[in-house]
This record gives C-alpha cells, structure tokens and sequence, in this order.
C-alpha cells in the first residue's frame, strides 16, 4: 500500500503536460479554417484519407485573395536568386556569372601583363573560332526565350571570353586556360567540329608509287585523273654528244645540260590530240601545267563521264589543278589566284514557264 | 657606355642603363610578331620589369594622399551624403521649368538657364529619413527591391542589391508588369506558396519609366522610396528624395547611402539574434544546472512515508 501511495503522489508532482518553448500559440476558434471536407466525411480525427482529400482541395483552389496570410508569412524563405523580380531569373543569373568571370580573368591577365595586349601581339594570337549553340539550344539552358537581342548580348560576352581564353593558351597559362575552357564548353554547340570542318579540303595522299588521285567536275561532267611524275631519262640529251669539240670551239663556257621531259596525257585511254580535235579543250585542259611550270613533269591518265566536249574538258583541267597542288602544295597560291582549283558553279539554266528557254522571251506581241 | 648611378640615401639603387635597355627591348618587341612561348615570356618580362622600374621610380615623386579612384562612386560608397557630393554630382539639375510639376514646388530652389534647381537642403534630411527606413525593413528581416532600368544605373542596382545579401533584389532591365500583381501566373503555385513573393520595400531610382512598378506597389501595399525629379509629383512614392534622376553620379551617392543603410540594419538584426542566443544558451545552462543539482539531492521523504502505520 505504501508503495501505490508513492507512485501515486509521484504521479502527482510530475507535471502533466509538457510546457516547452515550441507549442503552438493559442489560436481562436473564429480563425481557424474548417473545411466541407472534414464534416462530410463525419471524421473526428485527421487520418490519411481526408488529409489526401483536404490536399487535393487545396491545390485544386485558387488564392486569388491577396490579403491571405499565407501569401507573405514571414514563415516563408526568401527567394533564391538576386534576379527574382525581373521574372527571368536563370537569364540574368546566368548573364552575371559570365559578367563576373570575364572582370575576374581580366584582372588576372592583366597582373600577368598580358592585357592591354598591343596590335602586334593580337596578331599572333592563335585563331580558336568557335561556334555557339544556336538561339534554340541557349532557350532550354536559359529557360526563358532567346530572342535576338538577348543571344547577342549572350554571344558578345562569350566573343570576349574567348579572346581571353586565346591569350591564355597562346601565352602558355594552362590554368587559367582551363578554367575559362570549362566555361565556355557550356554554351559551345555541340556541331563545332562538324561546322569548322565544312569547307576544309582533305589533303589529298600519294599512293605507294607516288601518284595522285583526283576529281574534277564541271557542268555535268565528271573526270578521275591519276598524275604520276614523269622519270627523268637516265641519258641527258646532249650529254655524250660533244658538238663544240668537233667544231674545235671547247673553250667557250658550255650551257648546262636541260633536263627535258615530255608529259603524255591519257583521257579515257586515247591521246589529248586524239580525244579533243579542238584546240581550245586541249588548252583549256593544259593551263594548270602552265599556269604551276609543270608543263612536262606529270604523266596524267584520265577517266571521264558525262556531258559535253567543254564539260569534259573543264572536268579534267580541275582534277590536274587539284593533282599538281597534291604534287606541289606551294603551287596552291597561284593555282588559286587562277581560280584553277575552284570547282566552276555554273550549271545549265533551266527553263522557265511563259519563257521560249532559260532567258529567252516570246516575241512581244503589241495586241 | 658608362652608366650613371644614383647615390641615395636609401640601398635601392637605379642605372639609367637600365632604362635605356627596357625602352630599347620595348621598341624592338613593336615590330616583331610573338612565335613562341619564350616571346611571350621575353614580352612579358619587359612588362614586368618597366612597371618595376616605374614603382619604385614613383617613390621620389609627389606623395599622394588620397587614393580615390574614379570607379568609387559605385563600388566605395559613402555612408552618408554631404552637401558637396551631391552638388558635384549634378543632384540638383532638375527638369526644364517648364515641365514642372506644381507639387514639387516645396523642393524647388528656383529656375536657372530654364531649368529648375533642386534645393538639396530638403534632399539630405529626406534622403537621410529614407535610409532610416531601409535600416528598419532590413532589421526586420524584409525584402528590398532596387529598380533601375537604364543602361548607366543598372550595375548601381546591382551593387546596391548585392550589399544587402539575401535580403536584397534588383530589377534592371525592364519591370514585368503583373510582377506583383498576377503573380500566380507570373511565378507559379509553388513558388507562390513556398517563397515570400511581395516585397517589404521597393526602391526606384527612375520612377517616371516605372510607372507600372509603382501602381502595382501601390495596390499590393508596398512602401516605396523614389529619386523624384522636378517633373514627377512626389506623391506617387512614400519617400520621395528630390534629386537628379538622369545624373548616375547622384544615383551612386544615393542607392550607396540606402544600401549601406540596409547592410547596417541587417548586421543589426544578426548582433541582436545573436545576443538573444546567447542569452538562451545561458538561461538553459542555468536550467540544466538546477536540474543537475536537484537530482543529486537526497530524496525527500514525504509526510506520508513518515508514519509508519
């Protein structure tokens, strides 16, 4: 007995709820909010089912009151980006990242002296072109439409960057050249290499006899041309022949012996002479030998299809134009200057409705 | 060549040699294009050792006392405005007087050369009583928005934002009318529900292109504070500050004296929580000590217990 009266008067002295500092205050009756919900379902307590319902409720509702308390409880986080009210935050959080990083590298190379850099030295920087996404590709990185005037602004801070990113590398800085590169690979599109390739010509290999194999179109025609040096002949002309001493005149300073090749050029299997009876084709096809002064080092051989006796030729022309720069890459210059390489773009006109031909006009007819 | 050396009283010694030399290399460099990293190295070694030379030259030159720099004004702000500043600053150019508004007449000095002067004796106590409020909302934990929609004033947002860490927003390009109100749409629910959206303060720095700002501030009961020229009713903002609204210079002293305003309010906010932290930390070592003590004591025997029956 004793000891029930203790537990007892123990039970007593122990407080019977806790007082602790995180209760909630006491809130009126009038304020609280009841909802349809709760007395439909005749629930006295809150289990899981009319919580889900109450839920769903209130997200299906809209608070388009704007002196409910719960719009700007100071409960509530402030929002995370600087940019917030400007309605486009990743834009503008975005634009000053890249604001920042251009006035922190540019700090850095000026205490290397590598800025202001003089006209001399921007010259001999290395070319690093890029290419950036396009304004569609930006719109999911910046979450907001890249209309014109924002990508060029984007597109100008990157320009700069990337000249940065140039005297870095060329200046030897790996670091800082990293560090600008990681940045930069973010809004680089992923076709760079695809589109800084268009245009580039593959060099062209000489096979293990040392010929070269080429293409040369022009309008409809098509030529596959071999060119192989021609071997010099073993026995030089002139050389066992002594003319001067037989005419007794071997004082006189002898001229240097010319080493004189003949070239022969094969198309479709016959002679130039033969393949193309008229003398324009035969020089249209002989002006790159010229124009390089390789007039007698190249044996071509020649396979060409399709149109017209002008068309073949031109064909051809362009594939020696393009052998002898496989042969001879300085000559590259004025086989271009020549327009040699240049594979010609006209093409036959089509021609039109209401036109007799490409150009050509019905006679005008005053009634 | 003989090289003339100077006898000084202090060990760093010149030769003119030396000069001679580095202009000669700097000349040579203009010509050549930079090949190899070694150029680039010789190119910046040059660099390195002119900017040396002009160093250590400059110590035998005039002594300079202040180091103001012309970028200041923006990234050094002042805490508070002087009289001086502000005229320097071109705070009390207002508009043509013709255009004058007749509410501003209380803040107007006069007309001069057609336009009419602003009398910055009423713009320091105002400007003064503004930075007041910017302290109190930053104190209390608000949220304050910096508008500045020009080109020139838009870092000065910025800046002015960022002094006031989380605390501090900035809108510079343009406002989005609906910002405040048809934020629902604006925003999203979630954001709505979880973020606190409306602002405790809004501060323009020009409000005539941020009408918009301004009416929706109104409507959703934000106080606001404008840099008001003589060409806009002071009315239309809780805290007008009369001053130049086209001058960056003045927007500088301005957002820099509201900006330091609001980065004191908020080191006053963190003294305070800390000092009441601590003084719950004590309180509770306190508590847990009595606890301790009245644990350790004797278990008392009650009245009951005493009779034995």
């Amino acid at each position: 007995m004793n000891v029930l009266r203790s537990q007892a008067f123990s039970v007593l002295r122990r407080p019977l709820c806790r007082r602790l500092a995180t209760t909630r205050p006491f809130v009126p009756p009038a304020q609280l909010v009841f909802h349809d919900t709760l007395f439909a379902a005749g629930a006295k307590e809150l289990d899981d089912n009319t919580v889900d319902a109450l839920e769903a409720e209130t997200n299906e509702r809209e608070f388009e009151d704007d002196d409910f308390d719960a719009n700007n409880s100071q409960d509530k986080a402030h929002p995370d980006s600087l940019n917030f009210y400007t309605g486009r935050s990743s834009y503008y959080d975005n634009i000053v990242e890249l604001q920042n990083a251009i006035s922190r590298t540019r700090g850095t190379l000026q205490r290397l002296h590598l800025l202001p850099l003089p006209e001399f030295a921007w010259k001999s920087l290395k070319p690093m072109p890029t290419v950036w996404k396009t304004p569609e590709e930006m719109t999911t990185d910046f979450e907001t439409a890249m209309t014109i005037s924002r990508y060029r602004k984007v597109t100008a801070l990157l320009n700069e960057l990337n000249e940065y990113l140039r005297i870095a590398t060329t200046a030897g800085y790996a670091d800082v050249a990293e560090r600008i590169g990681s940045i930069i690979s973010i809004f680089e599109s992923g076709k760079k290499e695809a589109f800084l390739a268009r245009g580039v010509r593959k060099p062209v290999q000489l096979d293990q006899y040392g010929r070269s194999y080429t293409f040369g179109k022009r309008k409809t025609s098509a030529a596959r041309v071999w060119m192989i040096p021609v071997k010099p002949p073993s026995r030089q002309l002139g050389s066992d022949v002594n003319v001067e001493e037989a005419f007794g005149l071997s004082d006189k300073p002898r001229r240097p012996p010319v080493n004189v090749t003949v070239s022969t050029i094969l198309i479709n299997n016959l002679p130039i002479a033969e393949y193309f009876p008229q003398p324009v084709d035969r020089e249209r096809i002989v002006r790159p030998l010229k124009i390089a002064g390789v007039l007698g080092k190249y044996n071509v051989f020649t396979i060409v299809r399709g149109g017209g006796t002008t068309g073949q030729s031109g064909a051809v022309a362009h594939g020696i134009a393009k052998g002898i720069f496989a042969h001879e890459p300085e000559t590259g210059a004025i086989l271009k200057r020549a327009k040699l390489l240049r594979r010609d773009p006209r093409m036959v006109e089509r021609k039109k409705t209401g036109l007799a031909k490409a150009r050509k006009r019905y006679t005008w007819v005053k009634r | 060549m003989h090289s003339l050396r100077l006898r000084l009283s202090n060990p760093v010694r010149f030769s003119f040699k030396f000069c001679k030399n580095c202009t000669r290399q700097l000349s040579q460099q203009a010509q050549g294009p930079l090949e190899t990293e070694n150029d680039w190295t010789d190119f910046q070694q040059t660099r390195t050792s002119l900017k040396t030379l002009m160093d250590a030259m400059s110590q035998y030159g005039s002594t300079q006392t202040s180091q103001w720099s012309l970028r200041d004004s923006l990234h050094r702000p002042t805490k508070d405005a002087t009289l001086s500043a502000l005229l320097a600053s071109g705070a009390h150019f207002g508009h043509a007087s013709s255009r004058m508004n007749p509410n501003f007449l209380p803040y107007a000095y006069g007309t001069r050369a057609g336009i009419t002067l602003i009398d910055l004796d009423h713009t320091l106590p105002l400007l003064r009583r503004a930075a007041k409020v910017v302290r109190a909302v930053a104190a209390n934990d608000g949220q304050i928005v910096f508008i500045g929609t020009r080109a020139d004033i838009r870092p000065v947002v910025q800046k002015a934002a960022q002094r006031l860490g989380t605390q501090g927003f900035h809108v510079g390009d343009r406002w989005l009318p609906g910002t405040l109100t048809n934020k629902w749409q604006m925003f999203g629910h979630e954001t709505v529900r979880s973020k606190r959206i409306v602002p405790d303060l809004v501060i323009l720095l020009n409000p005539i292109q941020n009408m918009n700002a301004i009416q929706e501030c109104a409507l959703s009961n934000v106080p606001t504070i404008a840099i008001v020229d003589s060409n806009v009713d002071p009315r239309i903002v809780m805290y007008p500050i009369p001053a130049n609204d086209e001058s960056p210079r003045t927007a500088e002293i301005i957002a820099g004296v509201l900006s330091i305003a609001g980065r004191e309010g908020i080191a006053i906010r963190e003294a305070e929580t800390q000092r009441m932290r601590m003084a719950v930390d004590s309180a509770w070592e306190d508590f847990n000590k009595m606890q301790v003590m009245q644990d350790t004591r004797q278990p008392q025997r009650s009245d009951a217990e005493a009779f034995d029956y």
